[in-house]
């Protein structure tokens, strides 16, 4: 796969050949996914308090990775896809901390910031409420 | 290649339809890392997608986390840990299915694929008793939020149950769509597949199709604790 072709037309097709995984690694890879999961549905069963999300989020994430680095062969593919790939989580994080950073401290500027908004009943707006 | 327009194919084992390079690219490694990075890119705009749905239901659990405690407790744990099974199972058949092209068993290909789209179709069925269920106890997402008798006593004092279950329809239904379109991609798979065509060759439609999947796995991953056990 390493000879240049240049132009078209000629059999120097520079190869992509495949890379294959042993199915074996496939298999590890599912057992502690699923694994993963009875720990996930087990540890909410305890209350850690507000640390519960953190847990459940935490472990998500590292059945994420196992499926990204393994089943979607991102350990074996090229550095380009995996900045791709990553840096979409990098854009996504920013999302959350501007977000969940507004959200968590109005109360620090305002408490009146902090009560919830009653919530409006479109049901009435929209004429679907039986009078 | 002969007459100088034949277009450059790459090395095809016995029975199966020879792959030619598109005529656009300098060589079959650019064509496949062309599409690679492409889809790829493509994958990261689905992560954004569902990224803006769990930044609103991260808003939303907290200003309302009592409602989505109570939200989460009306959905059926064992119902979504079914379903979680099913998508790692039929993620785990999928990696095998590509496997298979990459080492030209056509037969084991089929398999494993036929497997993976019978993981999507059981993943629906779940999803099909799990809905009605809800929509017969009125619990429709937000302005047609109407709970019947014990349930609308769960939520009674609480405000926010009508935006839960509109994150709960909105989030697991753009899922659902997803899990029909991968399947479909699969499908089509399945029919070029059997016709020779995914081989050591030429296996970049199935690696594309299995990306999909394994992505429609990677949000179910992140969306059932927070759905079904709300932390």
């Amino acid at each position: 796969m390493s000879h240049d072709s240049h132009g078209h037309g000629g059999d120097a097709v520079g190869f992509h050949a495949p890379h294959v995984v042993p199915s074996m690694l496939f298999f590890k890879v599912l057992v502690a996914l699923l694994f993963l999961t009875f720990i996930t549905v087990a540890v909410s069963r305890v209350d850690f308090g507000s640390a519960n999300m953190l847990v459940a989020m935490g472990i998500a994430s590292v059945k994420a990775a196992l499926v990204m680095t393994f089943f979607m062969h991102l350990k074996w593919d090229t550095p380009i896809n995996n900045i791709a790939i990553l840096s979409s989580f990098l854009f996504l994080s920013l999302l959350f901390i501007f977000t969940l950073a507004d959200i968590s401290t109005r109360s620090a500027t305002d408490p009146a910031l902090n009560e919830v908004a009653p919530v409006l009943d479109y049901r009435e707006r929209w004429g679907l409420l039986e009078h | 290649m002969s007459d100088g327009h034949a277009l450059p194919t790459t090395p095809t084992p016995a029975g199966f339809v020879p792959h030619e390079v598109a005529h656009h690219y300098n060589s079959h490694v650019q064509e496949y890392q062309s599409w690679k990075l492409a889809f790829w890119l493509f994958l990261a705009t689905e992560i954004m997608l569902f990224g803006g749905l769990f930044a609103a239901y991260f808003v939303y659990h907290d200003l309302y986390p009592e409602t989505f405690r109570v939200g989460g407790q009306q959905l059926d744990w064992r119902m979504g840990s079914l379903n979680t099974a099913i998508l790692l199972c039929s993620s785990f058949t999928m990696a095998l299915g590509v496997r298979a092209a990459q080492t030209s068993e056509k037969g084991k290909m089929l398999t494993y694929m036929i497997l993976t789209v019978a993981g999507a179709a059981g993943f629906m069925v779940v999803k099909y008793f799990e809905y009605t269920a809800k929509f017969s106890h009125g619990l429709f997402p937000g302005a047609y939020f109407n709970p019947h008798g014990a349930y609308a006593d769960a939520f009674a004092g609480l405000s926010g149950a009508n935006i839960f279950f509109g994150l709960y329809f909105t989030m697991t239904g753009i899922h659902g769509l997803h899990v029909l379109i991968g399947a479909g991609l699969i499908l089509w798979m399945i029919k070029r597949g059997a016709a020779g065509r995914y081989h050591s060759g030429h296996y970049l439609p199935v690696d594309i199709a299995g990306l999909y999947w394994h992505l429609v796995d990677l949000i179910w991953i992140f969306l059932f604790p927070l759905l079904y056990l709300v932390p």
